[in-house]
């Protein structure tokens, strides 16, 4: 697929290069709408600030992982992140009866696809994250050791096993992981596999 | 017999495996559907997992920055909004509103005069909490800014121009401290150098420098140079205001 960056781009870069001088634009430009937003639905100020924090973190990792390229204008695609996650967030909360101020704005297609590929990518991304923590301690040790450093001799120097030992140890885990995954409820629910 | 399996997809993903071993594995992706889902889940986990864990310093600095701009962005809305009518960067949009009621009164006054400078310069206020450390010269430069005592903020400014050459934002305000003094040559070159650069702040040095134009009376110049600022800009709908009255 060959994809075209739209000009917004610039704030997807920004997050990977951590360029605070951007990302303040994009707080500048962004934040208020999505503030009005989660204020006007049963939040505050604090947490439209965690809403947007967190949509951006999940954004940097979608675009460290994947390369992820903003193909459509970053003010909707965001919002609608945030939107969706202050719902999701409202849900949880367990606060019925909410009243939520629908807003005119229609989403284009190109959008929502966009924004629901970050949330595709967030929930896998939870989902392995959840059954990692599933994990045995020395299982989670050692994954954590062979992610970091790249060279499975230094892991296992590090971690005062054999080479042989320590490859071995890592499909078992990876294994174990695999398995947790595929027999989870959410998995089903994924559609990527 | 299942660990067999998971070494096997560790040699293959390592590019471990002989030729004859690859194909054998790639033939049996194509047949066994089980298999197939595995490697999937495998591989999977693999990028997830190792894209996560080195990325975790990353994560930490960029969540450092967020959180001091959310606290300059939302937490600062908050105060403004109890402690009095300050116009913020924030709520520019605000700003926008405001001037374009003061522009449509404007407009009804002075209908067949030619627009005023005053009528469009509303500065936004000045705040480098960004910066961070409660550096006394910021803050004398900002009460001094945002008072329009122009000429004690532009001694400021210089001041901390020292420290932060390469701040652009800086630089933009002591271009609009030199505007209103009048010293025109010296606050174009400051909006020149800014427009041409590929800053955040070039539009707005764009707009500034046709205010410096306006406030000259040079109603030509200032007309050109506010056909440059694109539709995509924060100051297009100002642009496009002064361009009517013009």
């Amino acid at each position: 697929m060959n994809k075209k960056p739209h000009a917004d781009h610039i704030y997807i870069e920004a997050l990977l290069k951590n360029d605070s001088r951007v990302l303040s634009k994009l707080y500048e430009k962004f934040s208020h709408k999505i503030v009005s937003y989660v204020r006007n639905n049963n939040g505050n100020a604090d947490d439209a600030q965690d809403i947007i924090q967190e949509t951006l973190v999940i954004i940097y990792h979608q675009a460290k992982e994947k390369n992820f390229i903003l193909t459509c204008p970053f003010d909707a695609y965001f919002y609608l992140l945030c939107k969706r996650r202050w719902l999701n967030e409202l849900k949880k909360r367990g606060t019925n009866r909410v009243t939520i101020l629908e807003d005119e704005a229609s989403i284009k297609d190109e959008h929502e696809q966009q924004v629901e590929e970050t949330e595709l990518f967030e929930q896998q991304n939870q989902l392995f994250e959840s059954k990692f923590k599933e994990l045995g301690a020395k299982c989670q040790e050692l994954l954590k050791a062979t992610f970091k450093i790249k060279s499975m001799e230094e892991v296992a120097e590090f971690l005062g096993v054999t080479y042989g030992y320590a490859r071995k140890k890592k499909s078992q885990c990876m294994g174990k992981l695999t398995q947790l995954v595929k027999n989870s409820n959410e998995f089903q629910q994924l559609k990527d596999f | 017999m299942e660990e067999l399996r998971y070494i096997e997809f560790e040699s293959y993903l390592k590019n471990e495996l002989t030729e004859m071993e690859k194909t054998a594995f790639e033939e049996k992706l194509q047949s066994d559907a089980d298999f197939k889902q595995e490697f999937e889940i495998y591989k999977a986990l693999e990028t997830s997992l190792s894209s996560k864990f080195k990325n975790e310093e990353g994560e930490k600095e960029l969540r450092k920055t967020l959180t001091n701009l959310g606290n300059q962005f939302i937490k600062e809305e908050k105060v403004i909004k109890k402690k009095s009518k300050i116009i913020s960067l924030f709520n520019y949009k605000k700003l926008m509103v405001a001037a374009s009621i003061a522009l449509l009164i404007g407009f009804f006054i002075f209908k067949n005069g030619n627009p005023v400078y005053s009528d469009f310069a509303n500065h936004t206020n000045l705040e480098f909490t960004v910066r961070g450390d409660n550096n006394q010269t910021i803050t004398k430069a900002a009460t001094a800014f945002n008072t329009k005592n122009y000429k004690t903020a532009f001694a400021q400014l210089t001041v901390l121009e020292a420290e932060f050459p390469n701040d652009i934002e800086l630089q933009l305000y002591k271009g609009i401290c030199l505007l209103e003094m009048d010293k025109f040559t010296q606050a174009e070159t400051i909006f020149d150098k800014i427009s041409t650069g590929n800053s955040a702040f070039s539009t707005k040095a764009t707009w500034y420098k046709a205010l410096s134009y306006l406030k000259q009376e040079q109603f030509e110049a200032c007309k050109n140079t506010l056909k440059t600022i694109p539709e995509s800009a924060e100051e297009y709908k100002l642009a496009i205001k002064l361009l009517r009255k013009l």
